[in-house]
């Protein structure tokens, strides 16, 4: 690194570290690899090491209904879930940091609220909530209203760290030169916040998409998501085709990281 | 309803204020429709519920109904009064005194590294940090699962490098469970300390290394007293999360782990006795939230201690 080299003992105890650190991914990284090498093994089992690579298991995947109709509910709350938290976190964030002024931290604190909360308890509470209120689970209302709330603060803090990034002088110059309230808004806010919505939205789709807990409680018949179906379907069965949807939930997500690298980078993801 | 009507009374209160932000061209009170969704859905959809498990943790049990008429604290007695119950709550907490110390181990010097890389890998790291986040928590018991077994990869690796005969109980266990739950929470162990870590200026340790202090001593009287808040936010947030953590224990844990989440959802789904499940998941929270306050306070005093 300097001029003089390190001490050996030094180096050692880098070298150390870095191993350290090294297993520390490759921990954090077995289960999701180990999944998606045994969704391509051409073994009956799921067995170690795999017996050959093959397709065979997604084609049973395929062939499979209920988890097909699993894959479609899931897209689907989650489609809702993230326009809703968008709309929403997108003019909350728009209030907090623009408009708010004494009551910025407590509304602040209030939208982030969802993500401090164990989601267990939170769906308890909501299940009892839409019983008491005669709104019940016979719809899909609760289950989104579910999602809505947990995948909120990830668009809200994406959103207003992306406000916070530019000072609201540029939509006062194109107030002052006659736009309305919102047309500065689409034509100068909008598009200087776009990576932050983007970023928000395609986290909120991710976490709405692998949600159990609030599924599990608010689910109405013929509401099972891709993760419940999953979960049942694991208590009876124990073969690839598991392996093979996990992989598709894997696939899911990284296509919505790729996507946040490409548009305004990894580091600027907010998480809480 | 009522969250929407308290956080406005303010700004309708302050005429003052509202004129002077008007004067500098920032409506108040006409951006407020911008907010009221939000308020509306957690107002509703959240402050509401939390107060109503309060009143149903209170309403006696029923056949054929989830609940009865009228208040009781008979769910409350019956889960203080219950042998059973109150060692399922102290399996939890055991659970959590345990996921947290090994989660510190394992993520601060990730976090250390992660804070001070210059590497153009930093973005692929902090995916990976991230990746048991984003990925279901289902999907990663099940690789869990897969790993785990007793004919999974860990243990017929052992068998074929001869460094076992027989299969190890790794799963259906505590080990299990712990296992899963650290690498379920370590993100929210590493992603606070990243933070504060980033905020320590890299030149106080090159300066008090070049006034003769080993490495071990600028750690330990420099960069872990300056992170104290990061472990403290990350270590009471994964206790927190491990106390009301449901489905790896029934992936991993089997019927032989039994949490006081694990206990709740049943009493909730399968025997449908909603009011015992609120008073019991209310006793939970009350634990953690002692324990985290008491947490708070210990090593406050700690930390003032180190300065």
């Amino acid at each position: 690194m300097t001029m003089k080299r390190k001490p050996l003992a030094a180096r050692a105890a880098d070298a150390i570290g870095l191993a350290y650190v090294g297993a520390v991914y490759v921990f954090l990284l077995l289960p999701i690899a180990v999944i998606v090498l045994m969704s391509l093994n051409a073994g009956e089992f799921l067995t170690f090491p795999p017996q050959g690579i093959s397709l065979r298991w997604f084609g049973a995947l395929f062939a499979n209904e209920a988890f097909m109709r699993a894959i479609g509910t899931s897209l689907q709350v989650a489609a809702i879930a993230t326009v809703c938290s968008s709309v929403i976190g997108v003019a909350g964030a728009l209030y907090v940091v623009r408009h708010a002024t004494r009551l910025r931290e407590g509304l602040r604190m209030m939208l982030m609220l969802p993500l401090m909360l164990p989601e267990i308890l939170t769906a308890i509470a909501l299940l009892f909530f839409l019983y008491a209120s005669g709104i019940g689970t016979r719809t899909m209302f609760g289950l989104v209203v579910g999602h809505v709330l947990v995948t909120l603060p990830y668009v809200f803090t994406n959103v207003a760290s992306a406000l916070y990034n530019q000072d609201g002088t540029l939509e006062q110059a194109a107030r002052s030169l006659g736009a309305s309230p919102w047309r500065a808004f689409v034509r100068v806010t909008l598009p200087l916040i776009k990576p932050g919505i983007i970023t928000g939205a395609l986290f909120a789709f991710v976490i709405s998409f692998d949600l159990f807990n609030m599924s599990l409680l608010l689910k109405g018949i013929g509401m099972t998501t891709l993760p419940l179906q999953l979960f049942d379907y694991l208590r009876w069965d124990f073969d690839p085709t598991a392996a093979a949807v996990s992989t598709v939930s894997i696939v899911v997500t990284l296509v919505a990281v790729i996507c946040v690298d490409r548009t305004v980078g990894l580091r600027s993801l907010r998480f809480g | 309803m009522n969250a929407v009507m308290t956080a406005e009374a303010p700004v309708h209160g302050a005429d003052r204020l509202h004129g002077r932000r008007a004067r500098k061209g920032r409506p108040g009170r006409g951006a407020f429709w911008l907010i009221a969704p939000a308020l509306v859905l957690i107002g509703v959809f959240l402050v509401l519920p939390y107060l109503n498990i309060i009143g149903m943790s209170l309403r006696p049990t029923a056949v054929g109904a989830p609940y009865g008429a009228g208040f009781t604290l008979a769910n409350y007695a019956n889960a203080l009064g219950d042998g059973y119950i109150l060692g399922v709550l102290a399996d939890t907490l055991l659970l959590g005194v345990t996921t947290v110390p090994i989660c510190l181990l394992l993520g601060y010097p990730v976090a250390y590294h992660l804070a001070r890389t210059r590497s153009r890998w930093g973005g692929l790291l902090y995916v990976l940090v991230l990746s048991p986040l984003l990925v279901g928590v289902v999907v990663r018991s099940f690789g869990w699962l897969i790993l785990l077994s007793g004919n999974g990869v860990i243990n017929r690796a052992l068998i074929d490098l001869g460094l076992i005969s027989t299969a190890l109980q790794l799963m259906n266990n505590r080990l299990g469970v712990t296992i899963a739950l650290v690498h379920v929470f370590l993100p929210f162990m590493i992603l606070p300390l990243v933070g504060v870590i980033q905020s320590i200026d890299p030149t106080l340790e090159q300066a008090a290394r070049s006034l003769g202090a080993s490495r071990l001593k600028v750690f330990w009287r420099l960069v872990l007293p300056m992170s104290w808040p990061g472990i403290q936010a990350g270590t009471s947030l994964v206790f927190v999360l491990t106390l009301s953590a449901y489905v790896t224990p029934v992936m991993l844990g089997g019927a032989q782990v039994k949490t006081m989440s694990v206990l709740v959802v049943q009493n909730l789904i399968d025997n449908f006795q909603w009011p015992a499940g609120a008073a019991q998941a209310l006793v939970l929270s009350a634990c953690g939230m002692v324990a985290v306050w008491l947490y708070a306070r210990l090593t406050g005093r700690f930390m003032k201690g180190l300065q």
